[in-house]
């Protein structure tokens, strides 16, 4: 006999199901609400908070709500994105956790009749032994199923801390392109349509992923769960993507909605929510992979690859001659009726008859806590005012694993398939080609240390962060997706910092006018009461103007101005790298959001011309500062080009190790530096001009005492680890 | 059969899970022939004039890359007109079926690492096969790799007869032109990268994610125009 806390709902929530069914539920139905009312399906705790997020904006065809948001990118395309997490099952069972998480985005895609065309993961690793174990089997798991369905990985992040040892994060993002006349959703089911279930056979996999690993703390339990990861089959994926996309393609469906976080459960109650129609579904027809499954099992079961599609009668025959071509096993399962219930069936007997309005709408929602804004206030840890520059701490910033170089885990994916790539996984910002007029740039950033301390200011942080990256392509940012990870939003510091990480993210995207079309929510990323950082993993898209001549981010000739664009007037090290190495623990800076809206007009304007702006290369300064930014813009395959700085001794370390997103290094045709004055100041932004480039491969800094940078040791750096021996 | 002279017909193959179709197809067009689709379950070939067996993961790579494939029912009439001298171009995952078919020598086995690579990669032309004649010997090409399995192996004592026969179509070399250790990728056999026999020629690079320089390269575009006989200027 199943009770409440069996299926993960609290006591007052039970008496809550009660109250708005009359009754008590059944234990099928208990099942349903378990998975339904779960953390993981009902965002019951961050849902208030993601309502201060700005989903309005000109060029957004679908917000927050649907399989995935909706972005306009030209008059003949849309583009379907969005962030979500793996988080748990990656730790569990770290190869088929990671491989179904990018199986499961790229099924959220396909659901929008978008076809996918760009994979980016933004992924955080332990530093003990364990997770050396735990990458190696995430990173595999998600070129397994990434290079098997032919889906390019064109960008992606990865940082270390041991906050992430029994933690890791594992958030994928998916971008596809969908013809502007294609509109399909999981709201459209009429009545008289029939319910066809396709792909993979239900198994006991999976079952009670959402309501027990997704939504629980870990604990010594752990080991016990890996029965409800779910395994990934990426032959299926592509057949099931593949049909899917042809039934849409011909107008077949009236709604889609594919099969994720439990499953048929929250499949047929979401679609009949979002349709406001009645679903009728026999679990008798549902086929099974082993014999003998209860009507529970199979509700709950989290098998991958299945997709749900509602199909008018006069489509059927044609929908079904078409899914057999593709041959994939699919069965009738039920059909669409006059109402608002979802009723499960097992032939003539009924199991289980809920509204969904008390299912999907019901569960209770964590109220904001009236005194949050004072709980936000700024968390200010005082940091040195003047440190003087060892010249080791390059090396070490450099190659600290947050900001070295990485080919060792994107070479393991498919980077190239599609033919659109045009800038890869070895820039910061995925360049890609869409048709003769049309591009795209994707970014994805997550910069985890900056939200230890004051969260808000880290939300802020990664927003500035990830236009910054498109902007240096003068591309127009069309849409933000978010992936908040998080721990246990129970305990009032962890909701605290999650709240603050959320509503860092509005501030940004509100006062920078970019909706945030869809995201993700991950809690209870906590492990023996240890949370991780509250991270938020933020990807954008952007309209490329000109996708196949994308604006430089490497120097390979002398005598070019370097400036700076949109410096801080008063540079602060606080949540960057080089505090971490020096042990220093600080709070990330509040960003000046207005004056960073000016820098993003002007860099934006001048990037769209770059020939014109006499803009040879240009790089966003983040993780690792100014110093990182600049050594990674020297490290061309010959590496014979150098820059001489001339910058003030005394606040030296702060202006090159400075994380303070929204600013960026220029190098300029001499003969164009009047140009940029005159537009900076148009505007009221600051230009600094540091220096020039030269012909000597090294990183020169005058000013005080002459340091010296040799090329040749940065890059052993950058590709080795600070601490490489040798140097 | 159509007119070699006018519009030359290419038949590109789809086995399930095969994801490199959509590029190949692009590419044959942009070099201004016909591309054909091809169902893997035709028993009869309708009238081309080249096969190409695309890459991706037929069959999900499930017993061993390209087993399955291999047995596909359009196999045997590739297999008949091949033996009849119509060219046919395995590219990746086409190269492991026909390996796996007997169409080509050797096998594609597990890359050393046990890991997927995906990089740019320079080849030197050892031996231009039937087909490939405009092509120099000693011609470096960069086209991109993407591949679990693409250790080339033959059998003990059959390394020397294909070099022999004139077999060796590319090795993994510097951009140079040297082959050498450094630069093999995924330890195949002499840093064999693509082979042939007769008409039938395979090879792990992927000639059609090179179709121009803002792509990275636009040496696949020659490639596949000097196997279609298309010759001097090509149209975008």
């Amino acid at each position: 006999m199943l009770t409440y806390m069996d299926v993960g709902l609290s006591f007052k929530e039970n008496q809550e199901i009660v109250r708005l069914l009359r009754r008590h539920p059944n234990q099928l139905e208990l099942g349903l609400f378990g998975a339904l009312w779960s953390e993981h399906c009902s965002y019951k705790s961050s849902k208030p908070l993601l309502a201060r997020l700005p989903h309005e904006g000109r060029f957004v065809v679908q917000g927050p709500g649907g399989n995935a948001g909706v972005v306009q990118l030209s008059y003949r395309w849309d583009l379907a994105f969005k962030i979500e997490s793996h988080n748990h099952p990656s730790y569990v069972e770290p190869e088929q956790g990671a491989a179904t998480g990018v199986g499961g985005i790229l099924r959220d895609i396909v659901a929008m009749g978008a076809r996918p065309i760009a994979l980016a993961d933004i992924l955080k690793f332990g530093t003990d032994d364990k997770s050396q174990t735990l990458r190696r089997g995430i990173v595999e798991g998600i070129g397994d199923y990434g290079n098997a369905i032919g889906i390019p990985t064109v960008t992606g992040t990865v940082g270390y801390s041991e906050v992430y040892d029994a933690n890791p994060l594992v958030n994928v993002l998916a971008v596809g392109l969908r013809a502007r006349n294609v509109h399909v959703g999981a709201d459209g089911a009429r009545p008289g349509s029939v319910l066809i279930l396709m792909g993979q056979a239900t198994g006991r996999d999976g079952i009670h992923g959402a309501s027990l690993l997704a939504s629980q703390d870990f604990g010594e339990q752990t080991e016990e769960m890996r029965p409800t990861v779910q395994v990934g089959d990426p032959f299926m994926g592509k057949l099931l993507m593949e049909a899917t996309l042809a039934i849409v393609g011909k107008g077949l469906a009236d709604a889609v909605q594919d099969l994720g976080a439990a499953g048929l459960t929250s499949s047929t109650a979401e679609l009949a929510y979002a349709s406001q129609v009645g679903l009728i579904v026999d679990v008798s027809q549902v086929m099974c992979r082993e014999p003998e499954m209860s009507a529970y099992e199979i509700m709950l079961s989290e098998t991958q690859e299945r997709m749900l599609v509602s199909i008018p009668l006069d489509k059927l025959k044609e929908t079904l001659d078409l899914i057999s071509d593709y041959e994939l096993p699919y069965t009738e399962i039920g059909r669409v009726v006059e109402g608002d219930f979802l009723r499960i069936v097992k032939g003539d007997v009924v199991l289980a008859d809920v509204p969904t309005g008390v299912l999907v709408g019901g569960c209770p929602r964590l109220p904001i806590p009236s005194d949050l804004s004072t709980l936000l206030g700024e968390e200010l840890l005082e940091e040195e005012t003047s440190i003087p520059l060892n010249p080791e701490w390059g090396y070490q910033v450099l190659g600290h694993p947050d900001c070295r170089e990485r080919s060792a885990i994107y070479r393991r994916y498919d980077s190239t398939i599609g033919v659109r790539t045009v800038w890869g996984p070895d820039h910061d910002v995925a360049v890609l080609r869409i048709d003769d007029t049309d591009g795209v740039a994707i970014a994805v950033c997550a910069p985890a240390r900056w939200a230890a301390v004051d969260s808000t200011a880290g939300g802020i942080g990664a927003v500035v962060n990830a236009l910054s990256l498109v902007a240096t392509q003068g591309a127009e940012p069309l849409g933000l997706t978010d992936g908040i990870n998080a721990g246990n939003p129970d305990k009032p510091q962890a909701y605290r910092r999650m709240a603050g990480l959320i509503e860092g993210i509005a501030q940004a995207a509100r006062v920078l006018e970019v909706p945030v079309t869809g995201g993700n929510v991950s809690l209870h990323n906590e492990t023996r009461g240890q949370a991780i950082w509250p991270t938020a993993a933020i990807g954008v898209v952007a309209r490329h103007p000109h996708p196949l001549s994308p604006v430089l981010d490497q120097v390979a000739r002398p005598n070019l101005r370097i400036c700076l664009l949109n410096p801080p007037k008063v540079s602060r090290l606080g949540g960057s790298v080089l505090q971490e190495i020096l042990g220093i623990t600080g709070s990330y800076p509040r960003l000046d959001l207005a004056g960073i809206k000016s820098s993003l007009h002007v860099l934006m304007d001048m990037a769209q011309k770059a020939d014109q702006a006499g803009l040879a290369a240009v790089r966003s300064i983040g993780l690792g500062g100014t110093f990182v930014a600049i050594a990674r813009s020297l490290m061309t395959p010959s590496r014979n080009v150098g820059v001489q700085l001339n910058l003030p001794a005394d606040s030296l370390v702060f202006d090159l190790f400075n994380e303070m997103a929204g600013q960026w290094i220029l190098y300029i045709e001499p003969d164009f530096l009047s140009k940029w004055e005159d537009a900076c100041q148009a505007r009221g932004v600051r230009l600094q001009d540091i220096g020039i480039t030269t012909d000597s491969p090294d990183i020169v800094i005058k000013g005080g005492r002459t340091v010296t940078w040799p090329l040749q040791e940065l890059w052993h750096a950058y590709r080795q680890g600070g601490d490489f021996i040798g140097r | 059969m159509s007119d070699h002279t006018a519009q030359p017909t290419v038949g590109i193959i789809v086995f399930p899970g095969s994801n490199c179709d959509q590029d190949t197809v692009l590419a044959i067009q942009a070099l201004g022939a016909r591309a054909v689709v091809l169902d893997y379950r035709l028993a009869e070939l309708p009238p081309v004039d080249f096969l190409i067996l695309p890459g991706g993961f037929s069959y999900g790579d499930y017993l061993r890359s390209g087993a399955l494939a291999a047995a596909a029912p359009i196999m045997d009439a590739v297999e008949k007109s091949a033996a009849s001298g119509m060219p046919v171009l395995g590219i990746c995952n086409g190269f492991q079926i026909l390996c796996e078919r007997g169409l080509l020598p050797g096998a594609l086995l597990p890359n050393p690492s046990g890991e997927f690579i995906c990089q740019w990669q320079t080849v030197r032309v050892v031996n231009a096969p039937k087909g490939f004649e405009t092509m120099a010997d000693g011609t470096v090409l960069r086209l991109p790799i993407a591949h679990h399995d693409g250790s080339y192996r033959v059998a003990e004592g059959q390394l020397a007869s294909l070099f022999e026969h004139g077999q060796v179509f590319l090795q993994y070399s510097d951009d140079k032109g040297g082959a050498h250790a450094l630069v093999n990728p995924n330890g195949s056999v002499a840093n064999i990268a693509g082979v042939s026999q007769g008409s039938v020629v395979g090879l792990m690079p992927h000639p059609e994610r090179a179709m121009a320089q803002y792509l990275g390269s636009d040496d696949g575009r020659g490639f596949l125009a000097a196997w279609l006989g298309l010759r001097g200027n090509v149209e975008c």
